[in-house]
């Protein structure tokens, strides 16, 4: 197949009903890319991703997954469609070790491959391995976002979508989340990610889009975007007018 | 001093400890705190008398099993027992809790448990009447195993049978995918759905569990004590204060914290006083809750 990996159209997603967060956003992720969702706070960039991920209710729109329809599939089917979330905080069972995290993700495998699987991912991250028996709840924040991020790779999704990962840690664990994200990327993985920290996003990432009161306000190549008046405008909060710039 | 308390502990420890299982993985999966629980047992203990029964009017009398007060019936009824009360369970999930738990406020599936616990038990009193009953009038000979510590055949039967459902129990939790959902599912259930566990089958994994599992405690209580409508009602305080001991959500945390009120009530009885009976074991648990606020096995919440 050769069409995007994602394809959001006109997504409205709210907590409650006729309150909508969402209001109408679109998206479009292709094969292999690092996709950079960035907007103001408050601008639902949170919301629009776990509505994307099943975990808010969907009023219209549509979410395609490799052509396939996803929109409103229940969340604890989606890693069974091919997508992987990764919360922002609370990512992690903290009172199960690092390996019953990795075993609790691998559920939805056959259980010789979920072995396989969990060894390949102690290879990529050995950090984990040396602590495959400690409570994953005694990690440092750093290692909470490597499991976290080995837990969903575990399925080999299609899509790794990934809410704010930089969220709370410190500058030096911000790089090394982003260069696990790149690394990541170049294995083959699809990346859609939401970030708060838009110069370390966008420093990794190929495309990006800002989210303004619930919908893309803006679109473009990540390298430029951090240049772009419109986009420091935008993201400083200023109510400019959205304009629909790159969209098709 | 005579150790026979200890015996009479274990025993008595042993029913709270199982029935205290239940409780605690309601609490830590569902979020509530289940006061039908004692009814289940009491539910699960009439289901399996009522199977004796029904295999005793088939096939006759059966002579038990060598010195035990039961036979193959008993043993057979008991595995309905637990599958008929997980069914129970299971309904009144399907009819009154999930409901509830669907607007998400917990006290309300606290209160509704609480009708629940008085229909059934009510219930119960209109089908059997509330004449106590037994599974068999037989009197076992104690044996004398030393330190002046006698013990029936019956007595061992069930302590080994509590050991092998609290090793089995536990290794389901921490062994199988099941047990590591249900955990997951304690732990954060919005993350549990995200990397695929189906929340509602979690849901209905522990009804299963806890509902079984009170089944075998009631029918322990029938068949060294007595079988009556507020059986499992009487025993919903101590299985509530062993959960609460040994911290909820830990599987051998409930099952030692029944342990410890079922000889700590024991040693009352016979250092004390019978009428301090509930008393003591209330005092330890205030006191282990001044100590250690989350219980022997708990953990801190994030």
């Amino acid at each position: 197949m050769s069409g995007p990996v994602l394809q959001v159209d006109g997504l409205v997603a709210g907590y409650e009903p006729g309150v909508p967060i969402v209001r109408g956003a679109s998206i479009r992720v292709e094969r292999g890319e690092i996709v950079v969702v960035l907007g103001p706070n408050g601008a639902g960039k949170s919301s629009f991703i776990k509505a994307i991920a099943g975990l808010v209710p969907v009023s219209a729109g549509k979410v395609l997954l490799d052509g396939t329809d996803i929109t409103a599939v229940p969340a604890h089917r989606m890693v069974r469609m091919g997508l992987a979330f990764v919360p922002q905080t609370e990512n992690i069972f903290p009172l199960m070790s690092v390996d019953d995290n990795l075993k609790t993700a691998g559920g939805i495998l056959k259980a010789k491959e979920a072995v396989e699987r969990i060894a390949r991912m102690y290879d990529t991250f050995p950090d984990l391995r040396t602590f495959r028996r400690t409570a994953a709840g005694n990690l440092s924040g750093g290692q909470r976002q490597m499991l976290a991020v080995a837990r969903a790779l575990i399925v080999e999704p299609k899509l790794l979508v990934l809410d704010e990962p930089s969220a709370g840690l410190s500058p030096k664990l911000v790089a090394m989340v982003f260069s696990m994200l790149a690394d990541i990327r170049k294995a083959g993985v699809t990346i859609l990610l939401v970030e708060q920290n838009a110069k370390a996003a966008l420093a990794i990432g190929d495309r990006a889009y800002v989210l303004v009161e619930g919908r893309e306000a803006h679109e473009g190549v990540a390298s430029e975007l951090w240049n772009d008046p419109v986009v420091a405008e935008l993201y400083l909060g200023q109510r400019a007018q959205p304009s629909r710039g790159g969209e098709a | 001093m005579n150790l026979q308390f200890v015996v009479d502990g274990l025993l008595t420890g042993s029913m709270i400890g199982l029935g205290a299982i239940g409780v605690t993985l309601t609490y830590a999966i569902l979020r509530f705190s289940n006061f039908a629980h004692g009814d289940f047992m009491a539910w699960g203990t009439y289901a399996t008398l009522a199977v004796v029964g029904a295999i005793g009017a088939m096939v006759g009398k059966v002579a038990p099993i060598g010195p035990f007060s039961f036979g193959w019936p008993l043993l057979v009824a008991l595995v309905v027992g637990c599958a008929l009360t997980g069914l129970l369970a299971l309904a009144l999930d399907a009819v009154l809790f999930s409901r509830l738990r669907a607007r998400g406020q917990s006290i309300i599936v606290v209160m509704a448990s609480f009708g629940a616990s008085m229909a059934l038990r009510s219930l119960l009193e209109f089908v059997f009447t509330s004449r106590p009953t037994y599974f068999s009038r037989a009197i076992q000979i104690a044996m004398p195993v030393g330190f002046g510590i006698r013990i029936t055949p019956d007595q061992v039967a069930l302590l080994v049978l509590t050991a092998v459902l609290v090793a089995a129990t536990h290794l389901l939790m921490t062994r199988t995918q099941t047990g590591r959902s249900m955990q997951a599912v304690s732990q954060n259930p919005a993350l549990a759905r995200v990397v695929g566990i189906d929340v509602a089958r979690v849901v209905r994994a522990t009804w299963l569990l806890g509902a079984a599992l009170a089944c075998v405690a009631g029918t322990m209580v029938g068949i060294l004590v007595q079988i009556r409508p507020l059986m499992g009602f009487d025993m919903l305080l101590p299985m509530f204060a062993a959960a609460i001991l040994g911290g909820i959500g830990s599987v051998p945390g409930a099952v030692l914290g029944g342990l410890i009120i079922g000889l700590a009530e024991a040693a009352a009885v016979q250092f004390v006083g019978a009428e301090w009976r509930a008393a003591v074991s209330f005092v330890i648990l205030m006191a282990v809750l001044f100590v250690r606020p989350i219980g022997l096995f708990g953990v801190k919440e994030r």
